[in-house]
C-alpha cells in the first residue's frame, strides 16, 4: 500500500469513527458501537462481502455476472447437505464446490457460447432457486430435523475467537462513553470478539485478490481479458482460458458466501440468500471493482443489518436516520467546497428532512431499516457514478478476432 | 552489416478466398535496415499480404524468408518469434491501463509471481530511449492522444524484441506534424538497423519516407521504385496504383448562390461536466457552397454535427432556409432534405447485421421510395438500393448481405449514395472519402460537385486535408471549438492548414 492510500485509508476510517461518535453521542445509544454489535456486523458483511468479491473477479475479466445469488443460493445448499451428513468443514468445501458448479455454468453459457451474460445469469438464479428447493424436498423431508424447506441442522462448528486480553478492558472503555475514544474501543474490541475462522479466511481472500490482480502477471492477463480482449489476443493471451478461472473462480467465492450463510445459521434454509448476491453486486459496484471498497460497501450493509435486528425499543434504527442525516450533510459539504450547489442543496434538504424525523418521532418501524440499505445504496451510486470505471469490456462477448 | 542483406523476402505468394484472389502472385524483396513502403488502392491484397507476413493467414502458395531462413508462420507467436512486429491501423491497447501494463502484457518480466514493476518501467525507458520515443510508463492510456498510443503500439512491439515492423496505415489517424514525429521515429528506427515495412495510400508520405516503393494493383506486385535513385512524383505512383489517369478533388468554377440553406448562430454543445465543446459558433451556407471544417480530431466537429442533425443537445439557434429548426426532431431535418455521412460509419450510419437495402431504407424510412404512406415498401427501397450499388460502385456479391460483410470503402460509398439520393438541399458529411479507394474517391467528389452544381449545400468534415482544400469554397479551422481562423483554399497549403489546425499559427 502506498504512502497516499494509506493515508487515505486512515483519512476514511477517521471519518466514519468521528460520525459514529457524534450519531452515539447524541443518541446517547452505546448499541451503535459497542463491541457485540461490530462482531455481529462482521458476520452480517462476510457472506455478503464474498459475494462482491466474487463479482470482483468475473468482472474484471469482463464477465458480468448476475448468478452470483444463484451461485450463492448453491452454496447454502452445499454447505447445509454436507454439513448435516460429514460436518461443518464438509459443508464448506461442497458449498464451495457447488458454486464452482454454477460459476462453471456461467462460463460456459457466456465465454463459450456468448450468450448475453445478463441473461445467462439470471437463467443460473431461477435454476438455482428451483433446484434447491426440489433438492431440499427430495433430501431434507423425512430427514430427522429437516423438513421441505431446510435441512437438518450442520454438524460440529467453524471455530470462533475470543481474545479476552483485548475484548474485557476495550468493552469497559466503550461502557464509559467517552467521545471517539469509546466508540474506537468499541470497535476495535468487536474485531475479537467471536470471531468465526470463516471471517479471517474472507478477510485473506480479499487480502490475495488485491495483490493476485493487480500485482502479477497473472492478474494484469486476467484484467486484461475485461479491458480490452482483443489486444490481449493479439499479445499471446489466453483470453477464453483466463476467463473461465475468473468466473469458476468467482463461483467458488459466491459458495463460500452462501456456505458461510448456512453454517452462521447452522442449517440450510430456502431463501436464506435472501438478496444478498445482488447486494454483493452493488457493493462491487459502489467499490469501484476493487476489493477495498467492495468490503467497506459489505460492512456497511451488515452494519445497518446489525442494527435493525438487534434492536431494542427501536432506537437504533432511530440512531440509523441521524447518522444516515450526518453523512448526507457531510456529503453536502464536500460537494459545495466542489462548488456543485444543486446536488449540495440536494444532500443538505434530504439531510434536514431526516434530522426533522429523527427529533419529531419517538420510534420508528424496523421496516424504515430494512429499507435503508437500498436507499444508501441509491444514493451513493446516484453520487458517486460518474467517477466509478467498470472494466472497459465488462458484459461484451469475446469471440476470438472479431474486433473491427 | 550487408548492405544488401534481405530482411524479408516474399516469393510468388497465392491467397484464395471463396470468389476472391485476394493475392497472385506476390513477390517483394525488402533490404535489412531500410523503410520499405508497400502502396495500393482499398482492396488492393495490402492487408491479405501483411496478414500473411505476420502469421494471421497462411498463404495457399509461396515462400516466406526472413533473414534468409524460409520459414512457415501459422501464428502470429511464430512471426514474433521471428522477429516480426506488427502496428495495427486499431490501436490494440487497453484504456483503463497504464502504459507500462499495455506494453508488458503478454511478457511480464517477474520476481516470484510479483509483476516486476520497476524491471519492466526500466527496460521501457531504455527502449524508449534507444529510440526517441518519451512516454511516462505510468499514465493512463485514456489520457493520451493518438500520437502517443501510436508511439505504445511501436513500443510494444519493440519491447517484444521486433526487428522488422509492419506499420498498416499508420498516419490515417495522425495529424500533420505528428506525422513528422512519427517519421523520425522511422528515421531512428533505421539507424538502430530495423526494417521497417510501411502501408499506406498517402503516396506524398510514402515518397518523403521511403527508400523502396512496392505497388500493388488488383492482387499482384506491379512494380518497385527506389525514390532516391528514380525520378517518381506521387502522380506516377497513383497511375501505377490505379492503373490509368487520375483525379483530383479540384472543384470548378463558382456555383454559390443568393439563397442561404444553412444558418447557425451561436451554437454550443456542454459536456456533462459543463465544459463547453462547441463554444458559440456561428456561420451560413449558401445554396452551392462547401463550407470545409478544418481540424483535429475531437476539437467538436462530431458535436457539431450531431447537433445540427438533432442528435446532440445543444444550445443556439439553427435555421434551414427559412425555418428554425432548433428544436425539430432528427427526422424532421432529413425530411427537409439534409442528408448525414457520420463521422463513425458503423456506429451512427449503418445497421452492421441487417441487409443493404434495409441499411438503404435507414434515415428515409418515411419518404419514397422506401414507404408508401404508413407502410414501407421493401420493393422499392430494393429497386433503389441497386441504383446506388451500380452509382455508386458498391462491390457487393447482392444487395441482400449484410452490411457487415462490406469492406469498409463500399459500406463508405453506400452511405454516400444513400444520403445523397432523394434530392438533399444540405449535406452534413464527415470524411465521406475515408477508407475508400482513389478510383471510388473520385466517385464520390464527382457526385458531390455535381449536385453542388445543381445548389446542394455541404457542410464538410475531413481529415484528408487535399480534400478540404480541393472541394471547399470557405474553410474554417476549428480548435477546441471555436472557429480560430478562416483559410481560403485557393491558397492555403496542407501543411499551413495543419499548423492553424494545432492552434501554432494562423492560415493564408
Amino acid at each position: 500500500m502506498t504512502y497516499l492510500k494509506s493515508r487515505r485509508f486512515i483519512g476514511a476510517a477517521f471519518t466514519a469513527i468521528t460520525m459514529l461518535s457524534i450519531t452515539r453521542t447524541i443518541t446517547g445509544n452505546g448499541d451503535l458501537t459497542s463491541t457485540v454489535t461490530i462482531a455481529q456486523a462482521l458476520v452480517f458483511a462476510s457472506p455478503i462481502a464474498l459475494a462482491g468479491l466474487a463479482g470482483i473477479w468475473a468482472e474484471r475479466a469482463g464477465v458480468i455476472n448476475i448468478g452470483l445469488e444463484g451461485m450463492m443460493i448453491l452454496g447454502t445448499f452445499g454447505a447445509g447437505w454436507a454439513g448435516w451428513q460429514w460436518g461443518a468443514w464438509a459443508g464448506v468445501l461442497a458449498g464451495v464446490v457447488f458454486g464452482a458448479i454454477g460459476g462453471l455454468l456461467l462460463a460456459v453459457a457466456a465465454v463459450t457460447f456468448g450468450v448475453d451474460q445478463i441473461i445467462a445469469g439470471t437463467a443460473i438464479n431461477l435454476l438455482a432457486l428451483g433446484l434447491t428447493k426440489f433438492l431440499a424436498i427430495l433430501l431434507f423431508t423425512d430427514a430427522p430435523g429437516g423438513g421441505q424447506a431446510q435441512s437438518p441442522p450442520i454438524k460440529g462448528d467453524i471455530p470462533t475467537y475470543t481474545i479476552d486480553a483485548i475484548v474485557t478492558p476495550l468493552t469497559a472503555l466503550h461502557d464509559k462513553a467517552i467521545f471517539f475514544i469509546s466508540d474506537l474501543a468499541g470497535l476495535v474490541a468487536g474485531l475479537f470478539y467471536h470471531l468465526s475462522l470463516l471471517t479471517i479466511i474472507a478477510a485473506i481472500l480479499f487480502v490475495m485478490t488485491s495483490y493476485l490482480l493487480w500485482k502479477t502477471a497473472f492478474g494484469l492477463r486476467l484484467r486484461s481479458a475485461g479491458e480490452n480482449p482483443w489486444a490481449a489476443d493479439s499479445l499471446g493471451v489466453k483470453v477464453v482460458q483466463y476467463k473461465y478461472t475468473a468466473v469458476v473462480f468467482s463461483g467458488m467465492l459466491a459458495g463460500l458466501g452462501g456456505a458461510y450463510l448456512s453454517i452462521a445459521s447452522t442449517i440450510y434454509r430456502n431463501g436464506n440468500t435472501a438478496g444478498r448476491g445482488f447486494i454483493g453486486l452493488a457493493t462491487m459496484i459502489f467499490g469501484d471493482w476493487r476489493p477495498g471498497g467492495t468490503a467497506a460497501g459489505a460492512l456497511m450493509f451488515g452494519y445497518i443489518d446489525t442494527l435493525r435486528l438487534i434492536d431494542t425499543g427501536n432506537q437504533n434504527v432511530k440512531g440509523l436516520i441521524l447518522l444516515g442525516a450526518i453523512i448526507l450533510f457531510a456529503i453536502g459539504g464536500v460537494m459545495l467546497r466542489k462548488a456543485k450547489r444543486n446536488s449540495a442543496i440536494g444532500f443538505l434538504v434530504l439531510g434536514s428532512v431526516m434530522v426533522g424525523a429523527y427529533f419529531s418521532a419517538s420510534s420508528f418501524p424496523p421496516e424504515v431499516a430494512q429499507v435503508a440499505p437500498y436507499i444508501t445504496t441509491l444514493l451513493v451510486l446516484a453520487t458517486a457514478s460518474q467517477n466509478l470505471r467498470p472494466p472497459a469490456a465488462d458484459g461484451v462477448p469475446y469471440r476470438k478476432g472479431d474486433h473491427h | 552489416m550487408d548492405q544488401n542483406a534481405l530482411a524479408v523476402e516474399l516469393a510468388g505468394i497465392w491467397k484464395r478466398f471463396p470468389g476472391v484472389i485476394a493475392n497472385s502472385d506476390i513477390n517483394l524483396k525488402v533490404t535489412a535496415g531500410t523503410v520499405h513502403a508497400i502502396v495500393g488502392e482499398n482492396g488492393a491484397g495490402k492487408s491479405t499480404l501483411m496478414k500473411i507476413l505476420y502469421g494471421m493467414q497462411k498463404a495457399d502458395e509461396g515462400t516466406i524468408s526472413i533473414n534468409g531462413n524460409e520459414l512457415v508462420f501459422s501464428s502470429p507467436a511464430d512471426a514474433i518469434e521471428a522477429g516480426i512486429g506488427m502496428v495495427h491501423q486499431h490501436f490494440m491497447l487497453a484504456d483503463n491501463f497504464t502504459v507500462l501494463e499495455n506494453i508488458v502484457l503478454g511478457s511480464e518480466p517477474k520476481s516470484g509471481v510479483k509483476l516486476d514493476f520497476a524491471k519492466a518501467r526500466k527496460q521501457i525507458s531504455d527502449i524508449a530511449a534507444e529510440n526517441g520515443l518519451a512516454v511516462n510508463p505510468d499514465i493512463l492510456v485514456s489520457e493520451l492522444g493518438v500520437g502517443d498510443r501510436q508511439r505504445i503500439e511501436i513500443l510494444k512491439v519493440l519491447y517484444r524484441g521486433a526487428r522488422i515492423l509492419i506499420l498498416d496505415e499508420p498516419t490515417a489517424v495522425l495529424v500533420p506534424h505528428e506525422v513528422d514525429e512519427l517519421f523520425n521515429t522511422l528515421r531512428d528506427l533505421k539507424k538502430e538497423g530495423l526494417t521497417v515495412i510501411f502501408i499506406s495510400h498517402k503516396l506524398d508520405e510514402v515518397l518523403s519516407i521511403a527508400d523502396e516503393i512496392t505497388v500493388i494493383r488488383q492482387g499482384t506486385t506491379v512494380g518497385s521504385v527506389n525514390p532516391h535513385t528514380q525520378q517518381v512524383s506521387a502522380r506516377d505512383l497513383a497511375e501505377m496504383m490505379v492503373g490509368n489517369e487520375l483525379p483530383t478533388p479540384q472543384s470548378v468554377g463558382d456555383t454559390i448562390r443568393e439563397e442561404v440553406v444553412l444558418k447557425v448562430d451561436n451554437l454550443s454543445v456542454f459536456a456533462k461536466g459543463g465544459k463547453a465543446i462547441v463554444d458559440d459558433i456561428s456561420f451560413e451556407i449558401r445554396a452551392g457552397e462547401i463550407l470545409g471544417i478544418a481540424g483535429v480530431e475531437g476539437n467538436g466537429q462530431a458535436e457539431i454535427l450531431d447537433a445540427l442533425m438533432g442528435i446532440e443537445v445543444s444550445t443556439g439557434t439553427v435555421h434551414f432556409k427559412a425555418e428554425d429548426i432548433s428544436n425539430q426532431s432528427t427526422r424532421h431535418r432529413r425530411e427537409l432534405g439534409i442528408g448525414f455521412i457520420p463521422e463513425d460509419r458503423q456506429r451512427q450510419a449503418l445497421l452492421m447485421e441487417a441487409p443493404l437495402w434495409e441499411n438503404r431504407m435507414l434515415g428515409h424510412q418515411t419518404r419514397e421510395p422506401n414507404s408508401k404512406g404508413f407502410l414501407l415498401n421493401p420493393r422499392g427501397a430494393k429497386a433503389d438500393t441497386k441504383r446506388i450499388v451500380a452509382e455508386y460502385d458498391v462491390r457487393t456479391p447482392s444487395i441482400d448481405v449484410l452490411a457487415s460483410a462490406l469492406s469498409g470503402g463500399n459500406q463508405q460509398k453506400l452511405i454516400v449514395g444513400r444520403e445523397m439520393s432523394g434530392d438533399p438541399k444540405l449535406l452534413i458529411a464527415a470524411h465521406p472519402t475515408r477508407g475508400v479507394d482513389v478510383g471510388a474517391q473520385a466517385a464520390i467528389w464527382d457526385h458531390i460537385r455535381n449536385a453542388r452544381q445543381a445548389g446542394l449545400a455541404v457542410l464538410l468534415v475531413s481529415a484528408d486535408l487535399d480534400e478540404l482544400i480541393g472541394l471547399s469554397d470557405t474553410i474554417k479551422v476549428l480548435l477546441r471549438g471555436k472557429f480560430v481562423a478562416d483559410a481560403d483554399p485557393a491558397t492555403v497549403t496542407p501543411q499551413e492548414l495543419g499548423t492553424a489546425m494545432t492552434g501554432a499559427g494562423k492560415a493564408a
